[in-house]
C-alpha cells in the first residue's frame, strides 16, 4: 500500500464504484424483469392487528400468511390493505368497486353473504376456479361451505370462523370467591354470583356483551329456543322464547350488572380490570391474550335451564371480486395456500374454530367455541332485502333499548318489528 | 417633395394595421386574463361542488348502490318516505338541538374569549393561551377522540374519577341518553373555539387605534368604546363566523359523534349528516343519502339567505 497514490486510490475507488453500480443496475433490472412477471394482486382484510386487540410485537396472523405466502411464491405477488373493521372493509370494496378497480380478495362477513351477491356482484367460486372447484372444495370442512352457498352456488371462500363465547378476569373470580364453571353454568346461577364479582370490582357493572348488540342477541335468543329470523323469513323476535331471554339481560341491567358502555368502553375495561366478564368473539382470544394483564379464563355462554346453547356463527369469508380473469390463477394460488397446512396453520394463532381439514392443536381457551360448534351453530342472521343492513341497525338500537332498560321488552320488540318491517317492505 | 422608396410605403401601409391587430389581441387578452387566471379554480368548484350536486340530485330519484348494474327510478319515494322514518326524525331534532345549542357557543363564547385575551395582547401570556385554545383546531378528530374516550371513560375515566373523589356517582357520559350529547357538544366546542376567537382577535386588532383614542379622549369608558365601536367594527367577522358557523356546525359535529358515539346511545346523538352517512356508506342506500343530501343543502341555502336578508343589515363594512 506504500506506493498507493491518492490519485490512484481514488482512480481505483471509481473504478470500484462504477463496477458495483453497474453490477447494481443490472440486479435491479434482473429483480425488475421477476418482479414484473409476478402477477399482482390485492386483498382488503380487517385483520391488520389481532381482531379486537392492539398491535402486538408479532405481526397479526393474516399478515403472516400473506408474507408467508409472497415468500414462497415465484408467481405472484399479493398486496394487502386494511381499511378498517368490516364495515369500513365494505365501504372502500364499495367505493374502489364503483371506480372500476375492485380489490381481488376481500373479507365479507358471513352475515353479508345476502348484500355481497346482490349488491356488489362476488364471483362465484366455480366460475373462478374452473377444473380446480373440486380441489378448493375439498381442502376446507364440509360443515363450513353451507355458509357461502346460496341456492346451491358456492360464492366465496370459508375463512374465518368464529362464534361468540364469554371471557372472564379468572383473578377477579377468585378474589370474590367465585367458581367459573358454576358461574356460568346457567343464566340463575351468573345472576347468583354477580353480586360477589361486583364488590371485588369495585361496584361497576360485572359483565358486558359485545358492542353491535344484534350479535349477541343471536345467541341469547336461540339458546333460549327462539329465533331472530326465522328459517322461514319470518321475524322470530316476538316471541315468547326471545322475550324471555331478553327480559334476562334487562334484569341484570336493573340490578347494575350490566356494563352499558359504548364500542369503544367495553373491551378496554375488560382490559383494565374494572368489569370481571366480557362476551366477545372466539377470534378476539389471540389478541386478549396479548393485551390482558391477568389469568383469562373463557367459557361458553350460560344455559337458560337445561336448554342447550345454541350460539350464531360469525366471522367472515373470503369474497373474490375480481374481474380481470388473468388473475384467476393468482388468486388461486393464494386460496390453496390458505387452505395448506403452511398457510393454515399461521392463520390458527388468532382463535378462529378450524374449518380446515387440517388437524391443528388447539389454542387454549378455545375450548367453549368448540363446544358450542359441537353442540350445532346457527348461520349468524342474514338481513333480508336490499335495506337489509338498514334494518339491522333498527334492530341493534332496540336491543341495547331494551338491554338497558330503555324501553320495555314487550314494547322494544314490538316497535322493532315494526320500524324492519317499514323498511324491509318498503 | 419627399421621396419615398415603395418598400417605405409599403410598410407605412402595414404597420398600422399589424399594430392594430397587436394591440386588439391585447385588449381582448388582457381583457380575458382574469377569467384564464381563475379557470383554474371554476374548473375545481366545477367538479367537485356543481356536478357533485347536479349529480346528487339526480341519484335522488333512483334506489342505488353505486355498484349495482341497474339503477332503479323510484320517483319521489326517497323523500317523501323520510317523516315515516323515526331515525330520521331522531336524526332532525338531534340537528336542531346541535344548532341551537352550538351555534351560540361556536360564536359567543369564543368572542367572549377574544375581549378577554385582547388587553394582553402583548403579553406572552396571550400567545401561550393562543395557542393552547387554537391546538385543538389542528388535531385530527380520529386522535382527540383517544383523549376525550380516556376522559369519558365511566370506569377509568378522570372525569369520573374525580366525581367518585367528591361522593358523587359515576356517570356513563356517553352511554347515558342525558349527558352523551352534551359530551358531544363539549368535545365539538373545544375543537372549534380557537378558530373562532382567533378570527375575532385578529378583527380586533384591525380596528383603528385613532378612533379609541378620539373616543378615549371624549370620555367614553371601556364598556361605551366596546358597544360603541369595536363591537360595530368587528361586525363583518361577527356575521362571517355565524354564518359559516350555521352552514357547517352539524358537519362539524359529525366527527365527534362518529368516533365518540356512533350516533348512540339509541340514536340519541345523531344528527341529519350522520344519518346521510349511515344511509349512504353503511347502507349503501346512495339514493336515499342524496335526497337527504339535497334537503341539508336546501335548508342550509335558505338558513343562509335568511341571515343575509336579516343580520346582513346589521353589519358596519367600514
Amino acid at each position: 500500500m506504500s506506493d498507493m497514490t491518492r490519485r490512484r486510490f481514488v482512480g481505483q475507488a471509481a473504478a470500484v464504484a462504477g463496477a458495483a453500480a453497474v453490477a447494481g443496475t443490472a440486479a435491479t433490472s434482473a429483480g425488475r424483469v421477476a418482479a414484473q412477471e409476478k402477477t399482482e394482486i390485492t386483498i382488503y382484510h380487517i385483520w391488520g392487528t389481532p381482531p379486537g386487540g392492539t398491535p402486538a410485537e408479532q405481526p397479526a396472523p393474516m399478515t403472516q400468511v400473506i408474507d408467508a405466502f409472497n415468500a414462497q411464491s415465484e408467481t405472484v405477488t399479493l398486496n394487502t390493505n386494511t381499511p378498517g373493521n368490516y364495515q369500513e372493509t365494505l365501504q372502500k370494496t364499495q367505493a374502489d368497486i364503483a371506480a372500476g378497480n375492485p380489490p381481488d380478495l376481500v373479507s365479507v362477513p358471513w352475515a353479508n353473504l345476502h348484500y355481497a351477491i346482490d349488491g356488489l356482484g362476488v364471483r362465484d367460486l366455480a366460475s373462478v376456479a374452473g377444473d380446480r372447484y373440486d380441489e378448493f372444495v375439498a381442502s376446507m370442512s364440509e360443515t363450513a361451505w353451507p355458509l357461502v352457498t346460496r341456492d346451491d352456488v358456492v360464492h366465496g371462500f370459508p375463512w374465518g370462523l368464529s362464534t361468540p363465547i364469554f371471557y372472564y378476569n379468572a383473578d377477579i373470580f377468585e378474589q370474590a370467591g367465585v367458581d367459573p364453571a358454576e358461574a356460568f353454568a346457567t343464566w340463575d346461577s351468573f345472576a347468583a354470583a354477580c353480586p360477589a364479582l361486583q364488590e371485588a370490582v369495585g361496584g361497576a357493572p360485572v359483565f358486558s356483551l359485545t358492542y353491535n348488540k344484534d350479535w349477541p342477541a343471536q345467541t341469547l335468543i336461540q339458546s333460549n329456543g327462539g329465533r331472530v329470523l326465522n328459517d322461514d323469513g319470518a321475524f322470530g323476535f316476538t316471541s315468547a322464547e326471545a322475550k324471555e331471554a331478553m327480559q334476562t339481560i334487562a334484569d341484570l341491567d336493573t340490578a347494575g350488572f350490566y356494563d352499558r358502555g359504548t364500542r369503544d368502553e367495553l373491551r378496554p375495561n375488560f382490559i383494565a380490570g374494572s368489569t370481571a366478564v366480557w362476551q366477545g368473539s372466539v377470534a378476539s382470544l389471540g389478541g386478549l391474550n396479548n393485551d390482558a394483564p391477568f389469568t383469562l379464563g373463557t367459557n361458553t355462554w350460560p344455559r337458560f335451564g337445561d336448554k342447550p346453547v345454541v350460539a350464531s356463527t360469525g366471522g367472515s369469508f373470503l369474497g373474490i371480486f375480481t374481474e380481470d380473469e388473468s388473475r384467476f390463477d393468482a388468486v388461486l394460488d393464494f386460496l390453496a395456500y390458505c387452505a395448506s397446512e403452511a398457510g393454515y396453520s399461521l392463520w390458527n394463532q388468532t382463535g378462529y374454530v378450524n374449518i380446515s381439514n387440517i388437524e391443528l392443536e388447539r389454542l387454549p381457551g378455545q375450548e367453549p367455541a368448540y363446544a358450542q360448534f359441537e353442540e350445532g351453530l346457527i348461520l349468524e342472521t342474514n338481513w333480508p332485502g336490499a335495506r337489509g343492513l338498514e334494518a339491522q341497525a333498527v334492530w341493534d338500537v332496540y336491543c341495547e333499548r331494551m338491554w338497558a332498560n330503555d324501553i320495555s321488552v314487550e314494547e322494544g320488540v314490538s316497535q322493532a318489528l315494526e320500524g324492519i318491517n317499514a323498511i324491509i317492505g318498503a | 417633395m419627399a421621396v419615398t422608396s415603395p418598400d417605405q410605403s409599403a410598410m407605412r401601409g402595414t404597420q398600422p394595421v399589424a399594430t392594430n391587430r397587436a394591440w386588439s389581441w391585447y385588449r381582448v387578452s388582457e381583457g380575458m386574463t382574469p377569467y384564464f387566471l381563475i379557470a383554474p379554480l371554476l374548473v375545481l368548484i366545477g367538479v367537485f361542488i356543481y356536478w357533485p350536486l347536479v349529480y346528487s340530485t339526480y341519484l335522488s330519484f333512483f334506489d342505488w348502490n353505486f355498484v349495482r348494474p341497474d339503477k332503479n327510478y323510484v320517483g319521489w319515494d326517497n323523500f317523501t318516505r323520510l317523516p315515516d322514518d323515526p331515525r330520521f326524525m331522531r336524526a332532525l331534532r338531534g340537528t336542531l338541538f346541535y344548532t341551537v345549542t352550538l351555534v351560540p357557543l361556536q360564536v359567543f363564547l369564543p368572542l367572549g374569549l377574544a375581549l378577554l385575551l385582547w388587553p394582553i395582547r402583548n403579553s406572552r401570556a396571550q400567545t401561550s393561551y393562543r395557542i393552547m385554545l387554537f391546538s385543538p383546531t389542528i388535531i385530527a378528530y380520529s386522535v382527540a377522540a383517544v383523549m376525550w374516550l380516556w376522559i369519558f371513560n365511566p370506569l377509568q375515566g378522570i372525569l369520573n374519577k374525580l366525581l367518585v373523589e367528591f361522593g358523587v356517582e359515576r356517570i356513563g357520559w356517553l352511554s347515558d341518553r342525558d349527558t352523551a350529547i352534551w359530551a358531544i357538544i363539549i368535545v365539538a366546542t373545544w375543537k372549534t373555539l380557537g378558530f373562532h376567537m382567533l378570527l375575532y382577535l385578529a378583527a380586533l386588532e384591525g380596528v383603528p387605534k385613532d378612533y379609541i383614542e378620539a373616543a378615549s379622549l371624549d370620555g367614553a369608558n371601556h364598556w361605551q368604546i366596546m358597544r360603541s365601536i369595536r363591537f360595530p367594527l368587528i361586525t363583518p367577522t361577527f356575521f362571517f363566523v355565524l354564518v359559516t358557523t350555521v352552514i357547517s356546525v352539524n358537519d362539524d359535529v359529525f366527527g365527534a359523534i362518529n368516533v365518540l358515539t356512533d350516533g348512540g346511545p339509541f340514536d340519541s346523538t345523531t344528527n341529519i349528516i350522520y344519518y346521510l352517512y349511515q344511509q349512504g356508506f353503511q347502507f349503501f342506500q346512495i339514493g336515499a343519502a342524496s335526497a337527504v343530501a339535497i334537503i341539508v343543502f336546501a335548508a342550509t341555502s335558505v338558513l343562509t339567505w335568511v341571515q343575509f336578508k336579516f343580520v346582513e343589515r346589521h353589519v358596519h363594512y367600514g
